[in-house]
């Protein structure tokens, strides 16, 4: 049996399925978290003996989809057939939620409704007269507090013994030419004072809406062009602060000693084991996957404070605030939920984007948002920090800021090549109530991040750094490399080719260009791959060597200076994401010539990136240009080149297809 | 899925500037509106179909009320039914009260 549990927005749909199953999908405080379509089983303690399935649906306003996200959910319920639904209800918007539960009424599914949030109507003085309202409606009517669990086992009880049964509906739409939009408009008008009529007979209102109120003052200040900028740049400082300078790396310190002693007792259990078990064992495996999770800490600091920024109700705020901006550049206040998401993984963000209405805002939103970088590059950049830096807080800062930066300057050139001149864009977000953060939520979300993080690292990252070891150790006849003749292994000669190319970045060995590539699978890996390769898993040994002394050993192994380890390591972060975040965008962009257009972007971005600041920091530092200038100059203006071109064709075709009222559709077919 | 990018495609608004701004100054639009006070809708003009049943199905709509609460350069606050909302300046101009 299969119970789909449909709402607006923001009403509390997935708190409520996470309870039932058991589940922990994310959640938060904003009208579209949930972006696409989940189903799991509804825990024993619900579902009895029978096998229920509840699917959560992404919120929508009505039957007509207005973002791509609503649309899901009207085809579930028109084509899937459910069961039974559960209609999830805002209490404390009554009358803008029937609006839908009438059209869900109308389908001959049985309905059970779930007036939800009452906790809060509570608290306001609003009372809902649920048996008169479940009169009227002609279906059950529950009250419930998802958050605090309560009223949901006798609402999910009543909608299982309810499958099987007609629902009759209280208000039919008339049989109209649904073609006519006059007779539709005129339709949806009755549908709505029939609502009205319901609201007002139900419905006992303390405090109106409409007043101004204490959170009205803090909205306006948190809205504010100025202060809301300053203040959320404030609180997204604080976020990387306390995770990757404060908290994050103690807590890392220690857990690094653990893993160095399990480190020292694998090589001790080796000890009389042959040299090759004992390099792949100790140094490729426990070394190269450990050099990983000794990041670990960090990343779920981040992940907890994430989690309660979105759970308090900030985020709509930050994006009513930064629309104005975003507009500027092509994109839209949305935008900025993807990039906040983005800071712990760049697949739901590029997911996220699904809320974004016009599609080329969409698009360029989902081919940005990964610059700014992620959970998995935390643990980059925090080596690099390390090693080069000292530790110092800034190399964070700055990697964040110049992702922000550089989201801006790939949305003009988008907004340049695409024509957004032509195009107009509303931007209209609900502004949920605030409420305090639940610690438990932050702190499941946390523990949710921290175990596919060590999934992550005891497969794929434990994979790669394996076929790195062996890689490295053996040369093409399968001879073991000797010592000093390193340059002969598998993996050198496949990786030098593409340390040419990265000449110019300043870091064209071998060894690096290796790591780099094994970033693409995953981003943690070019931790694990420079371990692996300089045979440095060492530099999580000791307790404070990844994060602040004895870095120089790092350092001097990989022959890099500070400038070029700057360049390394936004060369790392600006390239393309992950493989796992590429297919997400390609699902998302749903166009082969945006997505390409994504990648193109992508890797010109890191390439020059790395180029200026390789070039200009050893002018700066040494007074002369760095090697390789010239063939790094010609890479870069033929890249500029190709935007002019393509940006070119892309015009060209600007007339026809506004004539033809085709959408972005050429845009895409040449972008 | 395919039916909803459908529907989405029409929404993607191509239009031209001299067309979004034709009714000069005669009906009084909610970035005329002082915070604080409810008004009743007059017309929605966003010449944009499947935007005006956007706010329609959001209980807005001619003749209902809205109430404004802050107002800024770009932007401003409303109250819709029991729902708070952020608008854009393109939007608030769009809603005729």
């Amino acid at each position: 049996m299969r119970i789909a549990f449909a709402g607006n927005p923001n009403s509390g749909k997935t708190t409520m399925y996470n309870a039932l199953t058991g589940r922990s999908e994310k959640i938060g405080n904003w009208g579209g978290v949930t972006v696409g379509s989940k189903e799991f089983q509804l825990k024993k303690e619900f579902a009895g003996d029978k096998e229920v399935i509840a699917v959560d649906l992404p919120g929508a306003y009505s039957m007509s989809p207005f973002t791509p996200e609503e649309g899901i959910t009207s085809e579930y319920v028109r084509t899937a057939n459910p069961d039974v639904i559960v209609n999830i209800v805002d209490a404390t918007n009554l009358s803008r939620s029937l609006f839908f539960t009438t059209q869900l009424l109308e389908l001959g599914i049985p309905v059970v409704v779930a007036l939800n949030k009452t906790d809060i109507n509570e608290k306001e003085g609003t009372k809902i007269d649920a048996a008169k309202l479940a009169a009227r409606l002609n279906c059950p009517v529950y009250e419930t507090v998802s958050t605090e669990n309560k009223g949901l086992s006798e609402m999910i009880a009543k909608a299982i013994s309810l499958a099987g049964t007609m629902q009759k509906a209280p208000y039919l739409q008339a049989d109209i030419d649904l073609h006519d939009k006059n007779a539709v408009d005129a339709e949806d008008r009755k549908r709505y004072s029939f609502v009205n009529g319901i609201v007002s007979d139900v419905e006992t209102r303390k405090t109106l809406s409409a007043e101004t109120t204490q959170s009205d003052k803090l909205d306006g200040v948190l809205t504010n062009p100025i202060a809301g900028i300053l203040i959320f740049a404030v609180v997204m400082w604080g976020v990387f602060w306390v995770s990757q300078t404060w908290l994050g790396p103690l807590v890392a310190d220690w857990l690094v000693g653990w893993i160095s002693a399990f480190q020292e007792w694998v090589a001790g259990q080796l000890e009389n084991s042959p040299a090759i078990l004992s390099a792949l064992l100790a140094d490729g495996i426990v070394g190269g996957v450990g050099a990983v999770v000794g990041f670990l800490p960090l990343v779920m600091v981040m992940y907890f404070l994430i989690a309660l920024l979105e759970d308090c109700g900030y985020m709509a705020r930050v994006s009513a605030v930064m629309d104005p901006i975003f507009k500027r550049v092509g994109l839209s206040g949305k935008s900025v939920i993807p990039v906040v998401i983005g800071t712990g993984c760049g697949i739901p963000a590029i997911m996220a984007c699904r809320t974004i209405r016009d599609e080329r805002e969409r698009r360029a939103t989902t081919m940005l948002t990964t610059f700014i970088p992620c959970g998995a590059k935390i643990p980059v950049i925090a080596l690099f920090a390390g090693a080069f830096f000292n530790g110092a807080g800034w190399v964070s800062t700055l990697s964040y800021f110049l992702g922000l930066v550089l989201i801006f300057l790939g949305a003009l050139l988008i907004k340049g090549i695409t024509g957004y001149k032509y195009r107009k864009s509303f931007f209209i977000m609900e502004l949920p109530k605030w409420k305090a953060p639940s610690l438990k939520f932050a702190f499941r979300s946390m523990m949710e991040r921290a175990k596919a993080y060590i999934i992550k690292a005891a497969t794929i990252i434990l994979i790669c750094n394996t076929v790195v070891q062996i890689m490295q150790t053996f040369d093409w006849h399968f001879n073991v490399v000797e010592e000093g003749a390193e340059n002969t292994s598998i993996l050198a000669s496949i990786a030098s080719p593409f340390a040419i190319l990265l000449i110019p970045l300043g870091f064209g060995v071998w060894q690096l260009a290796a790591a780099a590539i094994t970033g693409f699978i995953a981003k943690e890996n070019v931790v694990g791959t420079l371990a692996v390769v300089y045979a440095l898993t060492s530099f999580i040994d000791t307790e404070e060597l990844a994060m602040t002394g004895g870095a120089s050993t790092v350092a001097a192994t990989m022959g890099l200076t500070s400038v070029t380890a700057l360049a390394y390591l936004f060369f790392n972060l600006y390239t393309p994401p992950c493989f796992a975040a590429i297919g997400a965008m390609n699902s998302e962009m749903k166009s082969r010539g945006w997505l390409w257009g994504a990648i193109g972007l992508q890797l010109g971005t890191g390439y020059t990136i790395a180029f200026l600041i390789n070039q200009l920091g050893t002018l700066f530092t040494e007074g002369h240009l760095a090697a390789g200038f010239v063939p790094g100059l010609i890479a870069v203006l033929c890249m500029a080149a190709a935007l002019v071109l393509i940006a070119r064709k892309v015009r060209a075709h600007f007339d026809e297809q506004y004539a033809l009222h085709k959408g972005s559709k050429s845009v895409n077919a040449t972008a | 899925m395919e039916l909803a990018y459908a529907l989405n495609k029409g929404a993607a608004g191509v239009r031209t500037e001299k067309e979004s701004y034709d009714d000069s100054g005669v009906s009084k639009t909610l970035m005329d509106a002082e915070p604080g006070q409810t008004y009743i809708i007059k017309e929605i003009k966003t010449d944009d179909d499947d935007m005006n049943s956007f706010l329609f199905r959001l209980g807005c709509y001619e003749g209902e009320p809205i109430t404004l609460i802050s107002k800024k350069k770009k932007s401003c606050i409303v109250v819709i039914k029991d729902g708070r909302y952020n608008l854009d300046k393109l939007l608030s101009e769009a809603i005729i009260i």
